[in-house]
Order: structure tokens, then C-alpha cells, then sequence
């Protein structure tokens, strides 16, 4: 089943990135370097002029006997020795890692690389030259790289135009870099991706990741069919045979909070949560009996559609009771003209607002388009709303409510034609025929919204944000939009395929984002819980996963699933923190949107608690973590790889470490140990941001 | 902690370093506003005290149930658009308002029945009615919008963008809002004071400024970090293990970085907060225990009451409550909201009449938008002007402010659908309420930048 990679293809049909990088450098380029790089530009241009012209070799590289080294240039200094790298525990039955040190790149495949990652540095692709033992690339702003008998040399700005080529690394020790987006080469990179990819790291997560490679192992996840669903769930339970949980939400969060903590299908409802926060359906804006029914059918909806077609999934929201419900296309009735009763426009506004294109004009890089005078083009106006409200009337429940079953709370919406507009409805540049059927006039609406150019864009880029970063490059989001709009097979819309490409980018999954202050997000505290729970294989004492509403900040998490208090989420794609200095740069963070002084307070008075096992019901098991209790620093490095793939500063690690060996090692010093060493990792500031 | 005072010409120069500051000063505005008070030599305490108050209503509050016609004419005109979701004229007479000046053409509004709270603060003439006010760039007539020959303000009809173009001018993206703008003014007379702008609601941008940031508290008050305050886990080491570790600086990342700075801010004022709150007297005046709104107005009336202890001169402060986007259940829902805002701001009225402060004290609500007048069965959907209270003991009550719209739909007062076109713009609305704060009318547009496009500039509402 595992697929080895023993060599990287020059050209590789199944990379996530496409084999031409765009022009437009993406602000995820290393560091200083690149800003020296081009206000050196000018010089480096002299430089090459003075020998000569493109076609020649550089003078420098001719001087490769003095080469200086120096690998951080490129990143190679960053990654573990080959040794250490590969030496992956191997599951029972499970081929060990392909990350094997016959995983040399070629030269083209570095220099590929180095333009994709380091666009700073190569800002534009160019074509191999070869001048022996060279094989190597020039570019517009003077830099050089070329590799020559298994090594890298660069020249120019970005080596602050050294005389002598500078060795970067062997062909060999960029294997890591360049396969980041195809494989983990070590336990540190394997649980960076689980930290992306699913809802919590776990040893076998590691170890399954680091022996399949990234790919395989999506394969895996996209094949495996949904866990067991949420309102089987509740109907285990006999909560369907309830007379008073009919109008009692009784178990409304515990459908959800069972899922997502317990259900194997990690990337699956991850991805969920991921369209939750998209496609919302709060619990204080639903109405009538079942309330933990018709949640429960929702998502187990949308789990059910997150690797599938975004077409399917937006016709499965639209006519789902849930969101029915939210959004008032239940009831929703045609125009009378004699009372001047018009069709309620919520759905017609936030299914164009929210769910598919937005309110600008975008292009495939997510930004926005700009008329002639340099303004935003608004997709659409005022009376497209009103008019494709129309197209959501007469639709209602499939049956009378009635505390008697709750199965109504599943069933598609169906129509009553009676209630349905005749009317014309023109928006977006169709239209819609008076007297159209709803079945037909819902179908023209939903295709209409789907083949829009925004929402690859629009969506794509609230999935980054939700997965792996906050304010993702032009290029990330156009690659991920690409995949939206043709998945490699030409299909449209395919989720998995989206998914995988917002993953494997190697703005994810390279090592650059690691060290760039703009890369990553600050965690929501409902991954922060989740995560926990995972990785540290939290259960349930009565079964029932009594976490309850944990909306309320300044007790509690202060964020609870499908508790959104409005349809915009409990923050927005476009959150600006006022006042910030990532206001300043021009930077979105979505998460800060509920993050203030009393959040914070109460995110570490709740975790607290939870991570010191005083929660009534929901329990970690601490036992891997005990075992290390005797030496801090690999208690501390265990507990901060599972949670955040090592990402604490060295301060702040020897802060903990020393913290934790305070503890006296003996009695309660050993849980006490794993208490403070979890605690203080998820309150290190470190921690709180993912990248 | 004490906090300074600044005389008049180093406010000035405080506020001109303030403007240069930008970035630097937004990003650690408690610290550099510390020091930059360290120059300037101590002067008196406050000579007085004022606090405004913004009461948003999230989801657009619609307007025609909120205030309706009650006369003859013009009841009949809003019962025939309004079917059966209109209030009838037998249910209006207890609210029924009677102004100093009678409106033009026969208008006479009553209350929603739900809002009889805040009658007897209309006769006692410390509530006003602005009639129709919203977002403009411009003074707008209904031609010129139709033709979109003027400006108009972004993002019409979007709730979050509208909320806050409310708030701050701008979409969604906002960097300050006009509370926050209002706050960079008084910060150096507050002496940098944190506790300036201050939010018993969520984050919003209403209160973040150029240098004044929203201090967030909730309605029980400041929450304090147990494993701070006590053994950690057991463990002295590990207690001060966590304060370093959330407090210490990150340069690295600007997200770690400006996390942490929240986390300062919430540890260094939650000793303040908590010490003069738990110092304060009870309030004899009562809160709906069930009502968030009316938790956070107590909890804003408490706070005033604690001014003292955080030496401040001028506080802006919000609120909010949720639940009006009723596209449906309109009858059911919004009697129930409705009564949670009259019945609120009475009882922060009668709270700031206790401490002594009711003429210090003016609070106003705001919403995304007003809704459409016409109906969709069981609700309204977004529209745009709408019609708000101000509230206070320095309010010149009983007086209604700006024009009342026609009962209509596609009429000459509304873009469709009973969807009021603004006769009042909020620039104008914010600059009243500014001016009576004490912002000095030359500093007027650095609050609500657009004010200059209209005439009257301040209405005079209080």
C-alpha cells in the first residue's frame, strides 16, 4: 500500500504545485535576504554584464576550489542530519519511510524548488543552462544557482555579491527541503502536518505519515469512508425514543463534541469544521422540536460531503432542515401582490455573500478585481438579491413537525409549487424564466452560483485560512483556487483536490513558513481543545462527552461547534485587529476576532482544568507522557511535538523544562510534571500560534 | 497606580507625537503612552466627568416596529404594508410620544409597546428620537441614488460590513473606529489610561483609535489567570514559569507578539479592575439578571462608578445585544429584544441618576441598518436608515431630531421596499455626541472624517 518515492521527477504531474510558477513574488520568500537581494538588483545585473551576458557562466562559479559554505542560505542548515531524519519507527506492517537518503533530487528539481520557496531570491522562473560541471540558472535581479557534482552554489545579491560561489548544501541534503511537500522528514514535520491536516496528532498519526508520505496517505483519508454519524449517534443512545428530548436539546453538544473528539476520520472532520465555519448553522438561530437532530443531520452533511463535490454539498446545505431553518428558506413563500409580501431575501443574500462569491469581484489570486477608476466591482446588487430570493420560495419540511420522531429533521427540503415564484429572476448575467419550476429554477440558481470565477478563489482561501495559514500569498491561493476549478481530471468543484492542494503547497509544508513572522495563524481555541483531547487520547467517564456550551469566554473556551452567535462565524475571513501592527502590514487575523482580554484569561483558567484532569467527564490519558516524567526536557519535547510540531522558541522551552523540573519527582511529581508540562505548552504564546 | 495629568500645551505636543506615533504608538500604546506621560509634568485631577455610551443592536433593528405611527394617516398607511405584522393603533396609545414641537404633516410616533420603559424618560425630556439616521458619504437625495451619481457608503445591506461602517466609516477591514477616535483625544487627559474605551460586549472596532485600544471586560468584571495567582499544578516554580512564559515578549511573530500583548493587558488591569469594583457599594438599582444587555449596562454603571480608582475623565463605552436580523419570526422575536432595550436602558438610567452622574452620562444605540418596511410574511429583511434613542441627563429629551420618512414603499424617503434612505448621516449623529464629550470642533473630522459634507454639522440633541 505504501508508495515509495525513490526519485523526484523533473516535472511530477501529481505535485500539488503546477510546473509553471507565476511571475509575482509571494511574500512567503526568506527573510533579509530577499530585500537585499532586490536593492542589489542593479548591481548584480552589472555583474553578469560584465561577464559577458547570460549565456556565459558566471565568473564566479568558475572559482568553485574557494568556495565558501554557508547553509542557511537555503534552509538546508535547518534540517536534521540524514541519520536522525530517516530513522522513523516503523508501524507493524508498515513499509519504512520513502524520506531515505536515495531521495536525491536533480538539479532542475532543486532550482524548481528554489523558485517556488525562495521566489524572494529567483523571482522568476528561468530555463536550465548548462556550462560543465554547471548546471545552473540565472535570474533578472542577479542572483545565480547552479549545481555542480552534487552541490549547490549560489552568487549574487542574496550572498551579498560574493566573489567566490557560496555552497549551500549537496544535492543530498536538500533531498528533505525539496521532497517537504511530498513527505516528512522527520517526527517534527510529520506532526506539522497533522497539526494542519487533522483534528490532533497521535503517535500512529506520525508514524503512518512519515511511512506513506503525504499523498499516500491523503489517498487513504479521502477513501476511507464517513465515521458513523452524528445522529446515529443520538439514536444509540435512544435519545430519538426521548419524550422530553424532543424539546429539551438534551445531547445537542455532545453529537458534535463525540465526533469530533472520538471519530477516527480526523481530516475528514476537520474539514468539517472547516465548512461549518463556512456554510453556519448556529444553535440560537434554529427553531422547533429535534434541535439536536437537525444539528446532528447537518453535520454529519457536511462530513459526509467534505471530500466530495462543493456543487453536491452547496445544493445538500441549501435544502438541509438545518439550514432551511437558519436561513429562512423554510416557509418562505412567492410575492403577493396584494399585501406587497415580498420572498424573505436571507438565504438569496448569504448564499452569495457567505457561501459561494463574496461581495467583490476576485481574481484567481483571491485579490480583488478594480474598475477603470480603480474601485472594487461588487458581484452583485440589491436587486439580484431580491430578485434570486424568488428562487428559494415555496420549499419547506418534507412533513409536519412533530415531537413524535425526529426524522423530518433529515430529509431534504421538498416543494410545494404553490408557494413557489412564477416570477422572472435575472442575476449574475442569467436568467431565470417566469414560471420556471423551483426544482429547475433551483438547479439554473445553484449552477448559476457554482460556475462563478469567485469561488474558487472565495473558498479556497477560507479553507487555507482555516487549515494552515491566515494570510496566504497571491500564488497560494491561485494554485488552490486551480484546483477548484479542475481537479486534474476536469472536474470542478472537487473538494478533495482542493484539500490537497491547500496541504501540500509548499507554502504549508515548507520550511520557510516556519521562520516568517507572516506565515501561520493563531490557533482557534476549539482546535486548541480538540487537539488536546487527541493527541492525548482524551475520553468520555459516562460516554456522553458532557463538554455541553463552551461559548463562554471568560469561564469557559469561548467557542463551542455549531454555537456560532451569527451566520458570520465566530470570526470573519477579513478580521482586522484594529489597532495592531498587523493592521498596519495589511495582515487579516481571523481568530483575534474573539481574542481579548478576558478570552485570554479564560482560555487558561479552562485549560487549566481540563489539562490537569478536573473536568467531570472528559479525561486525558497521560500514561506515554508519564513514562517521561523522570526527564523533563523529553516530557517537554514529546508534549510539545504533539501539540504544536516543536514549534517553541528556545526561551520559552527552557522556561517549561525548567518549570517542569522544578517539580519534585516523586508522590504526585510525576502527574504534576505532565500536568504543568501540557499546561504551560498550551499557554506558551509559541503554542497559541500555529505555523 | 496613579496616573498623571497633563497641562494643556503637553496634550498638545502629546497628541501631535501621538499622530506621528501611528504604528508604534497603536502597537504598545499602554507602555509608550507610560512614558511619554513620564515628560510632561502632573497637573491637577479632572475638573469633570463624562461617559458616552454605545449601545449596538447586532442584525438591524427594524425600524418600523420600533417606532411607529400612530396617527390616523399615517398608521393606516404603515398597517397596510405592514399586514399582519403591524402593531395595532389600540396597543400604541401608552406609548404614544407627545414632543416640545409637533412633527410636520400630522407625524405622531408612539413607542413599541415593548419600550413603555422609556416613556417616562421622554416626559421627563432626558430621551430624544433621531429619526432616520445611517450611513452617508454625502448628503444623498433619492434621484442621485438611484443614479449613483454621488458616493455611496460601502457594502450597502451587508450586516457586517454596515455594522462597521457604523462603528468606524469603513467596511469590514476598519483600523479604528469613531469611539476609538474620540478616545485618542481624551487618552492624555485620562493620562494614557487604559481604561478610556472600554467594551463589556465583544471585540468590535467602535473602540479601538489610533493610540486608544477597547480594554474587554465581561459583565461579571475582569477575569483573573488562576495559575498566576497560586501554586501552579502545586508548583511555586511552574506559577511563575507561566507568568514569563505569557508575558514575555515575541518579536518573532507579530501574532505571538500581539497575543501577548493582550495578555499584559489583561493581567495588569485585572488587579485594578477587580480591587475597585470589589470596593464599590452595591447599586440599589436593579439589572434583569436574564437580560446580557442589561448585565452589561450594570456592569458599564458600576464601572463609573469605580472611575475614581482608574483616574479618568472621559470614558467611551459599549454594549450590545444580538437577535435582530428578523428576516422571520419578526412578532415573536422582537417584543422580547425590544423589552430588553427599553427595559436596560431605564434601569442605566436610573443607575447613572443614583451615582449622581445622569448628566455625565449619554447613552445612544445604533444597529448594522434600519430593515425594509415591507414585509416577507413573517419578517423584514436589511435595509438602511433607521431610526435610534439617545439617551441622558444631558439629552435635550422629548424632542424628536431629523425628518420622518413616508410611510411607503418605493416612495420618495426609501431605495425600495421601505428601505429608508438616511436624511441624517452618522457622521453628523457622532459629531453631536462627540462635541458634547468635549472634542473641539476643529478636531470634529479626525472623529467622523465625512462630517464636513453636511450642514448642520451637529443636529443638537444634546
Amino acid at each position: 500500500m505504501a508508495m515509495y518515492m525513490r526519485s523526484l521527477p523533473e516535472a511530477p504531474a501529481t505535485l500539488a504545485a503546477p510546473p509553471a510558477p507565476p511571475p509575482p513574488p509571494a511574500p512567503v520568500a526568506a527573510d533579509a535576504g530577499a530585500r537585499a537581494a532586490a536593492a542589489a538588483a542593479l548591481s548584480g545585473a552589472a555583474l553578469l554584464a560584465a561577464c559577458g551576458g547570460a549565456s556565459e557562466l558566471p565568473a564566479g562559479f568558475e572559482r568553485r576550489a574557494q568556495a565558501r559554505t554557508d547553509k542557511t542560505v537555503l534552509g538546508v542548515a535547518a534540517v536534521p542530519a540524514p541519520a536522525a531524519a530517516s530513522a522513523a519507527p516503523a508501524a507493524p506492517g508498515v513499509p519504512m519511510a520513502s524520506a531515505a537518503p536515495g531521495d536525491v533530487p536533480t538539479a532542475s528539481a532543486l532550482m524548481d524548488w528554489a523558485e517556488r520557496v525562495y521566489s524572494g531570491f529567483f523571482p522568476e522562473h528561468q530555463a536550465d543552462q548548462v556550462w560543465a560541471p554547471y548546471t545552473y540558472r540565472l535570474y533578472s535581479n542577479g542572483n545565480a544557482v547552479g549545481v555542480a557534482e552534487g552541490r549547490v552554489y549560489v552568487l549574487g545579491p542574496l550572498v551579498g555579491q560574493s566573489e567566490v560561489p557560496v555552497d549551500v548544501g549537496s544535492l543530498v541534503e536538500f533531498g528533505p527541503l525539496v521532497g517537504a511537500s511530498r513527505w516528512a522528514y522527520d517526527d517534527l514535520q510529520a506532526a506539522r502536518f497533522l497539526g494542519h491536516a487533522t483534528l490532533g496528532a497521535t503517535d500512529a498519526d506520525i508514524v503512518a505519515v512519515r511511512a506513506l508520505g503525504y499523498e499516500a496517505w491523503l489517498a487513504l483519508q479521502f477513501a476511507a469512508a464517513p465515521s458513523s454519524g452524528n445522529w446515529d449517534w443520538l439514536v444509540a443512545r435512544g435519545v430519538d425514543k426521548d419524550p422530553d428530548a424532543a424539546n429539551v436539546a438534551k445531547f445537542v453538544d455532545s453529537q458534535v463534541w463525540q465526533r469530533l473528539i472520538a471519530a477516527p476520520d480526523s481530516l475528514r472532520q476537520r474539514v468539517a469544521l472547516a465548512l461549518s465555519e463556512v456554510f453556519v448553522v448556529g444553535f440560537d438561530g434554529i427553531s422547533g422540536p429535534w434541535k439536536q437532530f437537525k444539528l446532528a443531520a447537518y453535520w454529519d452533511l457536511l462530513a459526509s460531503h467534505a471530500f466530495g463535490n462543493f456543487r453536491t454539498l452547496l445544493e445538500a446545505v441549501t435544502l438541509s432542515p438545518a439550514m432551511g431553518n437558519y436561513l429562512n428558506t423554510v416557509g418562505n413563500q412567492k410575492e403577493d401582490p396584494a399585501t406587497g409580501r415580498l420572498p424573505d431575501e436571507n438565504y438569496a443574500r448569504e448564499v452569495m455573500q457567505l457561501f459561494t462569491i463574496g461581495l467583490h469581484e476576485l481574481g484567481a489570486d483571491g485579490s480583488q478585481r478594480l474598475d477603470a477608476a480603480g474601485n472594487p466591482v461588487e458581484t452583485y446588487t440589491q436587486d439580484m438579491v431580491t430578485q434570486l430570493a424568488r428562487v428559494f420560495t415555496g420549499w419547506n419540511y418534507d412533513g409536519a413537525r412533530s415531537s413524535g420522531n425526529p426524522e423530518l429533521m433529515r430529509k431534504p427540503l421538498v416543494l410545494n409549487a404553490a408557494q413557489h415564484s412564477t416570477l422572472a429572476v435575472s442575476f449574475l448575467g442569467t436568467t431565470i424564466a417566469a414560471g420556471t419550476d423551483g426544482k429547475a429554477a433551483l438547479t439554473q440558481a445553484l449552477d448559476t452560483l457554482f460556475a462563478h470565477a469567485n469561488v474558487g478563489p472565495f473558498i479556497g482561501r477560507q479553507l487555507i485560512q482555516r487549515l494552515t495559514t491566515s494570510n496566504p500569498s497571491p500564488g497560494y491561493v491561485s494554485r488552490v483556487a486551480a484546483a477548484f476549478a479542475n481537479n486534474g481530471a476536469g472536474v470542478r468543484g472537487d473538494l478533495a483536490a482542493v484539500v490537497k492542494a491547500v496541504l501540500l503547497d509548499d507554502e504549508a509544508r515548507s520550511h520557510v513558513g516556519l521562520g516568517h513572522s507572516d506565515f501561520g495563524k493563531l490557533r482557534e481555541p476549539l482546535l486548541r481543545l480538540l487537539q488536546w483531547a487527541r493527541s492525548f487520547k482524551a475520553s468520555s467517564r459516562t460516554g456522553d462527552w458532557n463538554l455541553g456550551n463552551l461559548s463562554d469566554p471568560s469561564t469557559r473556551l469561548g467557542q463551542s461547534p455549531q454555537r456560532s452567535p451569527s451566520v458570520f462565524n465566530w470570526f470573519r475571513p477579513g478580521y482586522v485587529p484594529a489597532g495592531t501592527a498587523m493592521a498596519t502590514d495589511g495582515l487579516v487575523a481571523p481568530e483575534f476576532q474573539i481574542a481579548n482580554e478576558t478570552s485570554v484569561a479564560g482560555w487558561l483558567n479552562f485549560m487549566l482544568s481540563m489539562s490537569s484532569a478536573r473536568h467531570a467527564d472528559v479525561l486525558p490519558d497521560y500514561t506515554s507522557e508519564l513514562a517521561l516524567a523522570g526527564d523533563p526536557a523529553a516530557l517537554v519535547a514529546r508534549v510539545e511535538k504533539l501539540l504544536c510540531a516543536g514549534q517553541l522558541q528556545a526561551d520559552a522551552r527552557q522556561l517549561v523544562v525548567d518549570a517542569v523540573a522544578s517539580i519534585a519527582n516523586t508522590g504526585s511529581g510525576p502527574t504534576n510534571r505532565v500536568y504543568t508540562a501540557v499546561m504551560l505548552v498550551m499557554a506558551a504564546p509559541d503554542y497559541l500560534v500555529q505555523r | 497606580m496613579h496616573l498623571n495629568r497633563l497641562p494643556d500645551l503637553a496634550r498638545r505636543a502629546f497628541l501631535r507625537r501621538g499622530a506621528l506615533l501611528g504604528v508604534a504608538g497603536a502597537a504598545a500604546p499602554w507602555a509608550m503612552n507610560l512614558s511619554l506621560i513620564g515628560q510632561a509634568a502632573a497637573a491637577g485631577s479632572p475638573t469633570d466627568y463624562k461617559a458616552l455610551v454605545c449601545v449596538f443592536l447586532y442584525g438591524g433593528n427594524d425600524y418600523g416596529n420600533t417606532l411607529v405611527p400612530v396617527d390616523n394617516t399615517h398608521h393606516a398607511q404603515y398597517a397596510a404594508i405592514r399586514g399582519t405584522l403591524a402593531t395595532p393603533q389600540s396597543q400604541l396609545q401608552a406609548t404614544t410620544l407627545t414632543p416640545l414641537s409637533a412633527l410636520p404633516d400630522g407625524f405622531v410616533y408612539a413607542l413599541a409597546p415593548q419600550l413603555s420603559a422609556l416613556k417616562p424618560l421622554w416626559d421627563n425630556q432626558r430621551l430624544a428620537v433621531q429619526l432616520n439616521v445611517g450611513p452617508l458619504m454625502q448628503p444623498t437625495t433619492l434621484a442621485q441614488y438611484n443614479a449613483r451619481s454621488v458616493p455611496l457608503p460601502p457594502k450597502l445591506f451587508s450586516h457586517n460590513d454596515q455594522q462597521s461602517v457604523w462603528q468606524s466609516d469603513l467596511p469590514e477591514g476598519a483600523l479604528s473606529g469613531w469611539g476609538g477616535r474620540i478616545g485618542d483625544l481624551m487618552l492624555a487627559d485620562n493620562g494614557g489610561s487604559v481604561f478610556t474605551c472600554i467594551s463589556v460586549t465583544g471585540n468590535a472596532v467602535y473602540l479601538t483609535g489610533q493610540s486608544a485600544v477597547q480594554y474587554q471586560m465581561g459583565t461579571s468584571g475582569a477575569v483573573a489567570i488562576q495559575g498566576i495567582t497560586r501554586a501552579l499544578n502545586g508548583s511555586g516554580s511552574a506559577q511563575q514559569a507561566l507568568r514569563s512564559l505569557i508575558t514575555a515578549s515575541r518579536p518573532a511573530h507579530r501574532f505571538a507578539a500581539e497575543y501577548t500583548r493582550i495578555t499584559r493587558r489583561s493581567i495588569d488591569a485585572e488587579a485594578q479592575v477587580s480591587a475597585a469594583l470589589a470596593a464599590l457599594p452595591a447599586l440599589n438599582t436593579s439589572f434583569d439578571g436574564s437580560s446580557q444587555l442589561a448585565q452589561q449596562l450594570q456592569m458599564v454603571a458600576r464601572m463609573i462608578a469605580a472611575r475614581s480608582a482608574f483616574g479618568v475623565g472621559r470614558q467611551v463605552f459599549m454594549v450590545s445585544l444580538g437577535g435582530f436580523d428578523l428576516h422571520d419570526n419578526l412578532a415573536e422575536n422582537h417584543p422580547g429584544l425590544l423589552s430588553q432595550v427599553g427595559n436596560a436602558l431605564a434601569a442605566f438610567h436610573d443607575a447613572t441618576v443614583e451615582l449622581g452622574v445622569v448628566d455625565a452620562v449619554t447613552a445612544f444605540t445604533a444597529s448594522d441598518f434600519g430593515r425594509t418596511l415591507s414585509i416577507n410574511g413573517d419578517g423584514s429583511d436589511h435595509g438602511w436608515g433607521g431610526h435610534q434613542f439617545v439617551l441622558g441627563g444631558a439629552v435635550k429629551g422629548k424632542r424628536f431630531y431629523g425628518t420622518p420618512p413616508a410611510v411607503a414603499i418605493n416612495g420618495p424617503d426609501d431605495v425600495g421596499q421601505g428601505r429608508l434612505l438616511p436624511t441624517t448621516s452618522v457622521d453628523q449623529f457622532g459629531a453631536t455626541l462627540a462635541s458634547w464629550f468635549g472634542v473641539a470642533e476643529s478636531d470634529l473630522a479626525s472623529v467622523v472624517p465625512r462630517v464636513g459634507h453636511f450642514s448642520p454639522q451637529k443636529i443638537g440633541f444634546v
